[in-house]
This record gives C-alpha cells, structure tokens and sequence, in this order.
C-alpha cells in the first residue's frame, strides 16, 4: 500500500508542489529560525571560545559576561596566581557600549586588555595588529566597512575618540561586536583603577581545568571559577533565556502553518479518492490498509517538505555571509531532530480528519453510484 | 423463490430480507428472496429502478447484513460473520466488477490487479506475476504499464475482470458491466464472463438493465419491489447459437439429453446430424 500512497501523492502534480511547497515554507521557518539562534549563541560565545583560557574567574556570584559586570581587586589576580597548577593569569575588563563609527552606533562588547596580553586577545586579524596601545582600538572589519571606517581613522567610545589600528575577524554577531582597547584606556575612561572585570586563567601542562577550577573555588574567597566551557555554557543559558519565547512562537507559527497547508492537502487528496478508497474497502481493503495509505502519503509529503526546507537552510546558511551580513545560519542536529520530530507530528495530525473519513466510508456505496 | 436445480451450489441465499428505518418510515427494499447459483453459472438480475438490485446485490457481496434470511458462500453463512471476518471473506471468495470500471487512477493497469492480491496476502513480487499473467490472458499484455486513463472503456473493464480474478474467487458479482461500453466492446465483454463461468467453473450474477446480456446468461430473474417475480431460464440454440427462454423453445431430445431450439429448422437440422452440433453447446 505504501507505493499506492507513493502514486497517489505523485499523480497530481500541482497538489504536490503546493502541499511539499507549503510544509518546505514552513518548516523552513522554524529550521532557519533555529540556525539564525544556533549562530548567535556561537557567536556570543565566540570571544569565550577563542580566549585561549582554560578558566574563567569572575565577581562572586557571576557566572557569565552578557547583561553581567564583575569587578575583581587586582589583589584576587595575586592570589589565583599562587593557587596550585594555574600557569598564566591574564586580567581583562569589560563593559558594554556603543562604539561610534561616523554617523553608525554599534553595539559593542569593549575589553579592556594590558600591553603584554597573551589571553582574550583579537583571534584573528585581518589588517593592522591584534594588540591596542594607548588612544588605539582594534575593531570587527564588517562592523568598520559597514561604517566606512578604514585603519587610522576614528572610532568614539563612552566619548573618547581612538585610533583604528587593526580589524578583527569574526567578533561581531547579530547584535552587537567586540572592541579591544588598552587597559589604561579602559580604566582612564571609567576612573577606576587596581581591579579588573575577569580573570582569564591558563592551566599547566597535565592538569585538569575543573580540577584547578575547584581549586580557586575553595582557596580564593569571593569569587566564581568556572572551566571555560562551563563559563560557555552559562553565557549560551542567558542568550538562550532570552530568546525562547521567541524562538517557541515562531516555532509554533511554523508548525500551525505546516499543519494547516498538509492538513488541507491531505483533507483535499483523500476526499478526491472517497470512491477510490470505498472501492478498496468494497474489495476487501481493511480499515488499516487504507489508513496507512493516507498515512504514508502524509510522511512521504512532509518528509519532502522537510528536505527541502532543510536545503534551503543549508543553502542560506552559505549565501548569508556571501552579502556580508553578520547574521550566521548554523543548523545544529538538534534542531534537525526537533523539526524532523515536529515534521512526523505534523504528517500524523494532518491524516486524523482524513483517517476518521475513511472509517466512516460505507462500502456499498460502490454500488450506489455515489 | 428462484432455485437452480443443480446440486453444486456455491451461494444459497434463503429467505432474506432488508428493511431500513423503522414504524411507520420503515421501507423492505428486499422482500424474503431464495435464490441458489452453481458452480459455473451466470444468473442475470434484472428489474426497474428501486427494485432493490443493488441492496440485493450489496447483501450478496457481504456489503451488506440482510435483516432476516440467510446468505452461504460455500458452506460459510457469511450472513452470521462478524464485520471484521468480512474483508477477507470478500477479498479472497468475491471478484467485484462495476459499472464504470473503479480503477485507481493513480496505478497502472498491472498495479491495479496486482494490489488485490496483495491485500489477500500475496507478497509483491508473486502478486504483479500473477496480475500480468491474467491480463496477458484477456489480451491486454501490452496495456500492463498504462495508467487507466490511457486505457479505452472495454479494457478498463477487462482490467476490472482481470482485478476481480487475480484472488480466483468463487463468486463474480456484475454491477451493469456492459453500461459504460458501446455495443461491440458490450458484446465482447459479455463473452469473456461466460468464457470465465464456463471455463473456470465460476459462478457469476450480474445486475443490468442491459437486455443483451440474457445472451449469455443460464438464468434471468425478474427483481420487482424487492421480490423476484419471473424466472426465464436460458438456452442456447446448439445449430445457430443464438440464446433462447428454454420455455418458449422447441425441444429435441439426443441420446437422453434434451436440447432447445429457437425454430423447427433448426431442430430438424440438428436431428439429421446431432454430433455435428454437439460442441456448439457450452
């Protein structure tokens, strides 16, 4: 039966392309909503990632860098240091603002590194050099040429102006971007001084970063030590928090959207084969043959629908970047799974109605003429 | 009350009966109908419209429960079986034909036959063997991979015939087969269901208001108001071949067996040489 549910979906040609059409739209909605989040949280998470630390040490009772602050006395830095098994401590600050490019305001993560920074510093760069000295900056390139800002110019923050002297590479997302300036700077322009916003932690050779984490933990008071993936994790929580009701609504304008287009077409196509399928009933067919049937050609269309929606994330994944977009499309097999799991709900709701038509068909009505 | 004479029953429906609703709306669209078809013979249900042919029909094809009376196929009431034993009853005991064909218009001619055996419990590959087979034999071995809709009106019927014999059933059931087809494919497929009867020993009732049909039948019963009311039993003349009401015949008896004539002529041309014409008798 399932080749009949394979020819019967494949003969209307029209229906087809409207029925896989419409699932492919919205479940291409959800998919690329997913992938739009994925790449932001792996965004936002980006400079923690490529930091080169292998701990995080924060304010007591803060556990991640967005909608955050943490100050630290330099004393702390001391302390981490003499703890058993760190190699290298490495002070940054931080805050949020906005970086004035031109007539542009960004959004902007500002870090705050000491001249001889080897950890949290620019990843890659792409002009110019990945240390800023004093009165200089170092930017995200497509936050500059979306601006028109180009090496030597002028970039303002918190209304003190810096000389561009590098241009990083993927440290800006969605929202916002990262900005590196001096220390010095960073603590002229809040006039504060003697305490930094994290502590950025190397382990040595051989040992654990949770080991030495817990380590901090215990032997320095009012702090929180966290593994940089766990640091991580905590920062992908918060972005997340933020998002899910989002991310929930338009999976549901998705899924509504998928359900009424299979539903209908589904509704549409079994009611067009009523004679054909009381005729199979008539024959001999049971109710579960036929039920399989308008089953299977509900799967088969939404599984269609699903790879097609999913191609065509795959595809805008790769093209966005192309336009020079900040915004990153990454599908994760997680929300493969869910929309492939949402895909069957999908396919197993829209057949109900038409399985309960099926039930009701009276057999002789083969004779009937009907 | 019609019944064969025969000894090799296959379906013996007796006395039965269907009423719907009920008081004063009740309507008897069959009304206590004995009926006994053999092996092998085609009995032709004719009547006027709202005799009750096709709730009759409905009733033989276990479409339908009868309110009273008795339906056997082969020594099974089936009148008395559960609704879940009746798809297989009719999947594997009846080959339906209908009026206008009911091909799934999705499947190619070989998939159409094919997917009845299927449902019966053949497995794929043995299935499509045994439809090809079948439609080879009624002539349609270059039609196989057609969708219905290529098909012309008198092979969609034999694809239809071809469907209703892929599971050898023991009973055919005709709902106006000939209706849908002009007068020569009419006459073609009429053959071929005698050719079935005759051949395969199965037996075949055939519901139409086609006159051309009593041709080919043994029996004609007259269905009106939900009764049978006239029972024309059939011959074949065996010198001209032409199908006759054995009892408006001239009769001629051969070595103990009697034969029907439709003319004096013809008798005495039978007579002068009867082996002759022997053969010509089905």
């Amino acid at each position: 039966m399932i080749w009949l549910a394979y020819r019967n979906l494949f003969q209307n040609k029209a229906r087809l392309v409207i029925s896989i059409g419409g699932v492919a739209l919205a479940l291409l909605l959800v998919l690329s909503l997913d992938a739009i989040f994925t790449g932001v949280e792996r965004q936002v998470t980006a400079y923690i990632e490529a930091s080169g630390a292998d701990i995080w040490v924060s304010q007591a009772d803060v556990f991640n860098m967005h909608m955050a602050a943490s100050s630290l006395p330099d004393s702390v830095a001391r302390k981490v240091k003499h703890v058993p098994g760190v190699a290298s401590v490495s002070p940054i600050l931080y805050l949020t603002n906005n970086l004035v490019a031109g007539d542009e305001r960004n959004l902007a993560y500002i870090i705050g590194l000491p001249e001889d920074a080897e950890l949290g510093v620019p990843w890659k760069i792409s002009a110019g050099h990945n240390l800023p000295a004093k009165g200089e900056v170092i930017m995200d390139r497509h936050v500059a040429e979306k601006s028109g800002i180009s090496l030597g110019e002028e970039v303002e923050i918190l209304g003190k102006k810096y000389k561009v002297a590098g241009f990083s590479e993927g440290t800006a997302s969605l929202v916002n971007s990262i900005a590196f300036i001096s220390m010095e700077d960073f603590e002229d322009m809040r006039g504060s001084y003697n305490t930094f916003s994290y502590l950025l932690v190397k382990v040595r050779d051989g040992e654990s970063p949770e080991v030495v984490a817990a380590r901090i933990q215990a032997q320095v008071e009012e702090v929180t030590a966290q593994t940089k993936n766990r640091f991580a994790m905590q920062e992908h929580k918060v972005v997340k928090d933020m998002s899910t009701d989002v991310i929930t609504i338009m999976n549901l304008i998705g899924f509504l959207i998928g359900l009424a287009v299979m539903a209908l077409t589904v509704y549409t196509s079994t009611l067009s084969r009523r004679r054909e399928y009381g005729m199979l009933k008539a024959l001999g067919a049971r109710n579960t043959d036929l039920y399989l049937t308008v089953l299977a050609q509900a799967i088969l269309s939404v599984m269609l629908g699903f790879l097609f929606g999913l191609v065509i994330t795959l595809i805008l994944s790769q093209a966005v970047p192309l336009f020079g977009s900040n915004l990153r499309l990454e599908l994760s097999q997680i929300s493969m799974l869910k929309v492939g799991s949402l895909s069957l709900v999908i396919a197993a709701i829209s057949a109900m109605i038409p399985i309960r038509q099926i039930a009701g068909l009276d057999p002789a009505m083969v004779f009937r003429g009907r | 009350m019609t019944n064969s004479s025969s000894q090799s029953e296959t379906l013996q429906i007796t006395h039965i009966s269907k009423r719907y609703g009920s008081g004063t709306t009740e309507v008897t669209a069959v009304r206590d109908v004995s009926l006994a078809v053999n092996a092998g013979e085609i009995v032709l249900i004719m009547g006027p419209s709202g005799s009750g042919k096709t709730t009759l029909l409905s009733m033989l094809g276990a479409l339908l429960k009868p309110t009273d009376g008795t339906i056997q196929l082969n020594e099974t009431t089936i009148s008395d079986l559960t609704e879940n034993r009746l798809p297989a009853i009719r999947l594997k005991q009846f080959g339906f034909i209908f009026q206008d064909f009911n091909l799934l218009s999705a499947l190619t001619a070989l998939e159409n036959v094919a997917i009845v055996a299927e449902l019966a419990g053949s497995k794929s590959g043995a299935a499509r063997r045994k439809a090809a087979s079948i439609l080879i034999e009624l002539g349609l071995g270059e039609r196989l991979n057609f969708l219905p809709e290529k098909l012309s009106g008198g092979e969609k019927q034999r694809v239809a015939i071809a469907r209703a014999l892929v599971n050898e059933p023991t009973l055919i059931l005709a709902d106006e087969p000939t209706a849908n087809l002009d007068s020569k494919i009419g006459h073609e497929i009429m053959r071929l269901l005698r050719r079935i009867a005759k051949e395969q020993g199965r037996s075949v009732v055939i519901v139409s208001h086609d006159q051309r049909i009593k041709d080919i039948a043994d029996r004609v019963l007259w269905l009106e108001d939900g009764e049978f009311k006239e029972t024309v039993i059939m011959a074949v003349d065996p010198v001209c071949g032409m199908s006759i009401e054995r009892d408006k015949t001239i009769r001629g008896e051969w070595e103990g067996q009697v034969f029907y004539f439709c003319a004096q002529g013809c008798r005495d041309e039978f007579l002068n040489d009867p082996r002759k014409f022997i053969g010509a008798v089905s």
